[in-house]
């Protein structure tokens, strides 16, 4: 068995059935074994970025690890972005490249890159294999390392030789941890008792941890006020009394307000970034910290915790759970407080009566998050889009929202919902972007309509960069400059030159009727949906400035460009 | 403009499998959490690498040693005890340790 043959092998042991990839010259030994395999579906996609990004989306739909492959060179570097919006989300991935033969490597061969130095700093762990035996040990250790702990992409960097050379080395069954461990949450519990308002702050530790049960379990029986981040969205589940959605910078007044005012703040989860806690000292001033995390490097990073705890959330979840069971939590006022905060301060998104009106952006997403079956899958871009959909639409699982959070990737959204599309086939998909982020990836048509896929895309399109106008006009005196995308193609046309069904829709009488018609038809469907150019994110706080420094639109200054580029 | 806050003055002594791009990986921790590394001294101990750091930073330095030991080539990181803060202007110089 050669070594391309042994890396299948791993595949099937792993029950990896599906991977994104795109050939060329030294990963061509792996494409050769790949024509006798009858169990492994590849995935062609149109550009490495997006075999990568699909892989993600994949993981992150199916919470099983992706898989991406690339050539040497350019195929290697042109996976870099996806790869680094996997390490920056913790998503579970396991990426093989080919690289030059080993005896040109360092001779600056055709197609050669130092992919292991490039990769450092976007990876769980890389690996160049250096001596054929190695190969099946390796591969061992990457799908372990890959999904264990704190998730996140592994490469191994495979020169060309030994994926043709004959490999007899065997691989080491790796030990898995049972996770079934006890676990001591009595200081937890003290601190929650002694608590007056405690506060539940959640990520997608949650999910990533394969913890969205034993999170709902302990989030009912404790009936502890909550909010998320962006990657948080769904742990509580749509139905959830106490659940006050997502805080930070474009969260809502009453989840910003309860961490402004709770006295406990207890982190599950998440690792308390910028955009989710905006000026640190300004933060849960009143809050004594408690952080449970898969991942020990995140305890006090940015925030001194008064405890912190690490392990798997599963098993701390259902400790708390059971304790909370047995010694109610006395919260019914705090509550209450909660509640009203949500009623007054959460997010409600008029429909437009004027069956004339432009389409509103933040309308738009509430209707689509009504229509759309429960277990629809929205995966989003970023920009406008991905802040309205995470503010309007109400998701019952964190594995229904794929977002770009920690890396922001443009682009992320069409080649995430293909993965998604490929980890459920039945699955009502949706890719609801922006007319910026859908051009970074508008290649990824041709894999839709090449494997039949039924994925629904959604442009809300502004003819420009919204995100990055609203900020312009916001923070920089309104002096726009780059941001128009007036000259975009006619996306319609695009979507029919790939045999992809499209709709236009640009007045408010018309949502309904798009909406339902894009997720009724049986194949893969454009909508595209005309919104006002000068729609913004509500509210929003400045970058660097505390999160209950929020701005409305009632801040919104005299619109009068100064200059535009 | 915000005071510069003061530089500190940590040895850490780090041990590694001797995989590919071990060193690269622990001199980019560094950089990126924020030191600058002062000193550094390697040696290869039968199956492992021992590396003695001397780092220059205004972030904790358990910070840093926390994201080291998340690397899957390090096997320990203990860290020395003395803490020398650097005055603001203060040329540091690299001593023997």
């Amino acid at each position: 068995m050669n070594g391309a043959q042994h890396i299948l092998e791993a595949f099937h042991r792993h029950h990896i059935d599906t991977v994104f990839g795109y050939p060329g010259g030294c990963i061509m030994p792996l494409y050769d074994a790949l024509v006798d395999d009858a169990v492994v579906e590849h995935v062609l996609c149109r550009h490495e970025q997006a075999c990568a990004l699909a892989a993600d989306g994949y993981a992150r739909a199916s919470g099983k690890t992706g898989v991406c492959i690339a050539t040497s060179g350019p195929g290697a570097t042109n996976l870099i972005t996806g790869v680094a919006n996997a390490h920056r989300d913790s998503v579970p991935m396991v990426v093989i490249t080919g690289q030059v033969p080993s005896a040109l490597i360092g001779t600056d061969a055709f197609q050669e890159t130092d992919m292991l130095g490039m990769a450092l700093g976007i990876v769980k762990h890389s690996y160049l294999v250096e001596q054929a035996d190695e190969l099946p040990g390796i591969l061992e250790q990457a799908f372990h390392l890959a999904s264990e702990g704190r998730p996140g992409p592994v490469w191994i960097d495979i020169p060309k030789d030994i994926l043709l050379a004959e490999v007899i080395a065997r691989p080491a069954v790796q030990e898995v941890e049972t996770g079934n461990e006890d676990v001591d949450v009595s200081k937890v519990m003290a601190m929650l008792k002694a608590s007056q308002r405690p506060l539940l702050y959640s990520g997608g530790g949650i999910s990533l941890a394969h913890a969205e049960e034993a999170f709902r379990a302990f989030t009912e029986t404790s009936g502890l006020p909550g909010v998320t981040t962006l990657k948080g969205l769904g742990n509580a589940g749509k139905r959830a009394p106490n659940d006050l959605g997502m805080l930070g910078m474009h969260g809502s007044r009453a989840a910003n307000r309860a961490v402004a005012e709770c006295d406990l703040l207890l982190v599950i989860g998440a690792r308390l970034d910028d955009r989710a806690t905006g000026k640190l000292e300004a933060f849960a001033p009143n809050a004594r910290t408690i952080h449970i995390d898969a991942d020990a490097a995140e305890f006090n990073k940015l925030r001194p915790a008064d405890l912190t705890l690490k392990g798997d959330l599963t098993t701390i979840l259902r400790a708390l759970t059971g304790e909370v069971e047995t010694s109610p939590l006395a919260i019914s006022h705090w509550q209450q407080t909660c509640g009203q905060w949500h009623t007054t301060g959460g997010f409600h998104a008029a429909d437009n009566d004027d069956p004339y009106a432009p389409i509103h952006g933040p309308a738009f997403i509430r209707q689509l998050s009504r229509i759309a079956p429960d277990d629809t899958v929205i995966a989003c871009d970023v920009g406008q889009h991905q802040m309205w959909v995470a503010q309007y639409y109400d998701f019952d699982h964190p594995r229904h929202h794929l977002t770009s959070g920690g890396l922001g990737t443009m682009g992320f959204g069409l080649p995430a919902a293909i993965g998604a599309q490929f980890a459920d086939r039945d699955s009502m998909v949706i890719n609801v972007t922006g007319d910026g982020s859908f051009m970074m990836n508008a290649q990824e048509l041709a894999t839709i309509r090449r494997y039949q896929l039924p994925v629904k895309i959604i442009i809300l399109d502004n003819q420009c960069l919204g995100m990055v106008r609203q900020q312009q006009e916001l923070f920089y005196n309104n002096r726009e400059s780059q941001i128009d995308l007036d000259d975009n193609p006619d996306f319609l046309t695009m979507a029919k030159a790939f045999g992809i069904h499209a709709l236009h829709i640009n007045r408010s009488d018309q949502v309904r009727r798009g909406i339902e018609t894009l997720l009724a038809y049986r194949g893969p469907m454009l909508l595209h949906v005309a919104i006002a150019r000068e729609e913004n994110v509500w509210p929003i706080v400045k970058p660097g400035a505390g999160n209950t420094d929020m701005i409305d639109e009632t801040h919104r200054p005299r619109r009068n460009k100064e200059h535009v580029a | 403009m915000n005071p510069q806050p003061k530089a500190a003055s940590y040895q850490i002594h780090c041990r590694m499998t001797p995989e590919a791009a071990a060193l690269e990986r622990l001199c980019q921790v560094a950089r990126v959490r924020g030191f600058r590394i002062t000193r550094m001294a390697m040696e290869q101990v039968g199956n492992s690498l021992d590396i003695a750091l001397t780092l220059e930073g205004t972030r904790p330095i358990g910070m840093l040693q926390s994201q080291l030991e998340k690397l899957q080539t390090v096997v320990g990181v203990t860290l020395a005890d003395q803490e020398q803060p650097l005055a603001a202007n203060q040329e540091y110089r690299v001593t023997a340790s």
